[in-house]
């Protein structure tokens, strides 16, 4: 017959491992139920510790001595041993066989159920989990349909699902140590991309990729160097990881004699990409990344992307979003929000926006403009409408106001200009 | 020698005749389109370009992924967007008015194999060193990745299978006096140089134009 402890804790831990140690100690088979809880398998430690209650009394004690007020319940299914540490003294054992009778006055919040169910469940007018198991089977099936009935079972402390056993985070970490110090630069990245491809190879035969990678360098002095990274994407490529750690490395090398490194990935899962016969073929993530991480480099974070339309009437009211090349659900482009031109597929004529807006001398005959004087463009103005008055966010500290006309220069160029209500500035020109 | 063909007066929309202009343009090889970016329509014939990439899923084909090397960040994503093409399909590189940055970029991102299209737009930068566009090609070449450098003016020697040279007409007003708004530009788009068709192929269109040097289209670019 298996026999079930649970732990808990009135305050919360602090480290979330504290108690699965406590656990761990004990038992093999640990289920972490959150930072201030955990159940284990009891079953067969007589040997060990001794009777249940002398388990739970050590228990206790090997949680006073790392700090923990801990409560324990022995019984022979999950919620039965809660059951006994929330409702019996700190050390509490339900003698085997006897679930169902011990949760017969426990109160229905034990099941942890969502508010929907739990308010079904109070409207029916019931407190207790006896009294939701007293309740015929077939009836609950039938408003509750499949979700009920396992509610009765658990109830009367029959549980079937396992133990969840606890595994520790697997450590992807691998060092080097150099008695003899690398002075230059060059060592270091080829003992960096070693660890990567040891990294990575670990990673690959785990089914994980990276989504991170730190190094940390042990200088000479006692100095140290640390060091992160974050691909675009996860990678277990050694050469692309390698590439990135050498970009990285070049653009912050150590500043001393290396006398170890260790590099440490953070492992993740990384979904499957089903690449297909009839769409265009797309960038590959790991190639992407590399060359997205020498763009940064190139032209800086916050210079590329993905552009989008925010949902202003501010002109030029572009933001830039992370570049993703998978694919995903069409986006259609009147969702793109923006000033609402969106139109589909016209041909439709560029503005090309200066930016900043070029500060610009406009001459005004009878409240037009007539000429225009700017460092990118000057002439007579031949032709022109406007104002188009918009503004916007006069709620904030960032109201805005402009009046914009088109206009044709005499020498045919269409442009854009702005007011703002003190300056003129050339927006935009047409091509 | 070219040839003038007018389009219709608006809508002014000819699909045939610019999907065959936008046809013209070689996976694999790099391409030109020039013209100062003074409303001579370069800027728009490459957002048609985008567009078409971008969303031809919309319309039962398959997109793809478009790079746009920006040299001077004057490129306006509303008119991208409502030029129909898909923004979340557009990877954005501003160089703020460095040529070698933008050079650098659109070499890195044309070995980068996936992109369907990548744009170098140097406006007025400066003419390209013809090393940058050797380069170029040579990055480009055995890929699926079209490759176009937008540029002011045409150097002589470049690389470029296509040349296109895009000039402006006339513009067009809504309204008689005064006028109520702009309606849009139409320009003129020829073939400066092609080193892909020697031979004229059949007419794309029932006004018949072919895709050889000297060809030319007539377009109305709305607003």
């Amino acid at each position: 017959m298996t026999r079930i402890a649970c732990v808990i804790t009135a305050t919360e831990p602090s480290t979330p491992t504290a108690l699965l140690k406590v656990a761990l100690a004990h038992s093999p088979r640990v289920e972490n139920a959150g930072s201030a809880r955990v159940y284990f398998d009891a079953t067969g430690l007589e040997g060990l510790f001794g009777d249940e209650a002398q388990l739970g009394r050590r228990l206790r004690e090997v949680a006073a001595a790392a700090g923990l007020d801990a409560r324990v319940g022995i019984a022979g299914s999950r919620i039965a041993a809660l059951a006994a540490t929330r409702l019996g003294p700190s050390v509490a054992v339900v003698e085997p066989g006897g679930d169902a009778e011990y949760l017969a006055g426990a109160p229905l919040a034990l099941l942890e159920l969502p508010v929907e169910m739990m308010a079904r469940l109070s409207r029916w007018g019931l407190r207790t989990l006896g009294e939701l198991t007293a309740l015929p089977t077939a009836g609950v099936f039938e408003r509750l349909g499949g979700e009920g009935v396992r509610l009765q079972r658990v109830a009367r402390g029959e549980d079937p699902r396992p133990l969840v056993s606890w595994k520790a985070a697997p450590l992807f970490e691998e060092s080097v140590e150099c008695e003899w110090g690398m002075e230059s630069l060059e060592p270091v990245i080829e003992r960096m991309h070693e660890l990567a491809g040891r990294v990575c190879a670990r990673l690959g035969a785990s089914g994980l990729a990276a989504d991170g990678f730190e190094w940390t360098c042990r200088l000479d002095g006692g100095r140290g160097h640390e060091g992160a990274l974050t691909p675009a994407v996860p990678m277990t490529d050694p050469d692309a990881v390698g590439r990135l750690l050498r970009l990285a490395l070049e653009a912050r090398p150590p500043s001393g004699i290396v006398y170890a490194i260790t590099l440490r990935a953070h492992p993740t899962r990384m979904a499957a990409v089903q690449e297909s016969l009839t769409d265009r073929s797309r960038p590959n993530p790991r190639l992407l990344a590399a060359t997205m991480n020498r763009l940064v480099a190139l032209v800086g974070t916050d210079r590329i992307g993905a552009p989008a339309l925010l949902d202003s009437h501010r002109p030029d009211a572009v933001g830039l979003h992370a570049y993703s090349p998978h694919p995903g659900p069409a986006q259609s482009p009147s969702s793109t929000g923006g000033e609402g031109r969106v139109r589909g597929t016209d041909p439709v004529l560029a503005l090309r926006r200066l930016r900043p807006p070029a500060p610009a001398a406009v001459t005004l005959a009878s409240g037009r403009p007539v000429a225009l004087r700017s460092s990118r463009l000057t002439g007579r103005i031949v032709a022109g409408v406007g104002p188009w008055r918009a503004s916007g966010e006069w709620w904030s500290r960032r109201p805005w106001l402009h009046d914009e006309w088109d206009v044709e220069l005499a020498d045919g160029t269409l442009c854009r200009l702005a007011h703002d209500g003190s300056a003129w500035h050339l927006a935009g020109i047409y091509d | 020698m070219a040839i003038p063909i007018e389009s219709s007066p608006p809508p002014g929309w000819d699909r045939e005749g610019i999907d065959g202009l936008l046809g013209l343009f070689p996976p694999g090889r790099l391409s030109e389109i020039v013209g100062p970016p003074r409303s001579s329509g370069g800027s728009s014939l490459l957002l048609a370009l985008i567009a078409r990439i971008t969303a031809s899923e919309r319309e039962g084909g398959r997109s793809g992924q478009v790079a746009f090397v920006d040299g001077m960040d004057t490129l306006d994503p509303a008119s991208v967007a409502a030029a129909g093409a898909d923004l979340s399909e557009l990877l954005w590189v501003k160089c703020g008015g460095r040529l070698r940055a933008a050079l650098s970029a659109a070499d890195l991102l044309t070995r980068c194999p996936g992109f369907s299209l990548v744009v170098l737009d140097v406006d007025e930068l400066g003419p390209v060193p013809a090393s940058a566009h050797l380069r170029l090609q040579r990055a480009v070449e055995g890929s699926d990745t079209i490759l176009i450098v937008r540029s002011a003016r045409h150097r002589e020697g470049t690389p470029a299978s296509l040349v296109l040279t895009a000039r402006r007409l006339a513009p067009r007003w809504i309204g008689l006096r005064p006028l109520t708004r702009l309606g849009g530009l139409r320009t003129e788009v020829s073939v400066l140089r092609s080193r892909l068709h020697q031979t004229p192929v059949p007419a794309l269109s029932p006004q018949g134009r072919g895709q050889g040097e000297g060809s030319c289209w007539t377009v109305d670019w709305m607003l």
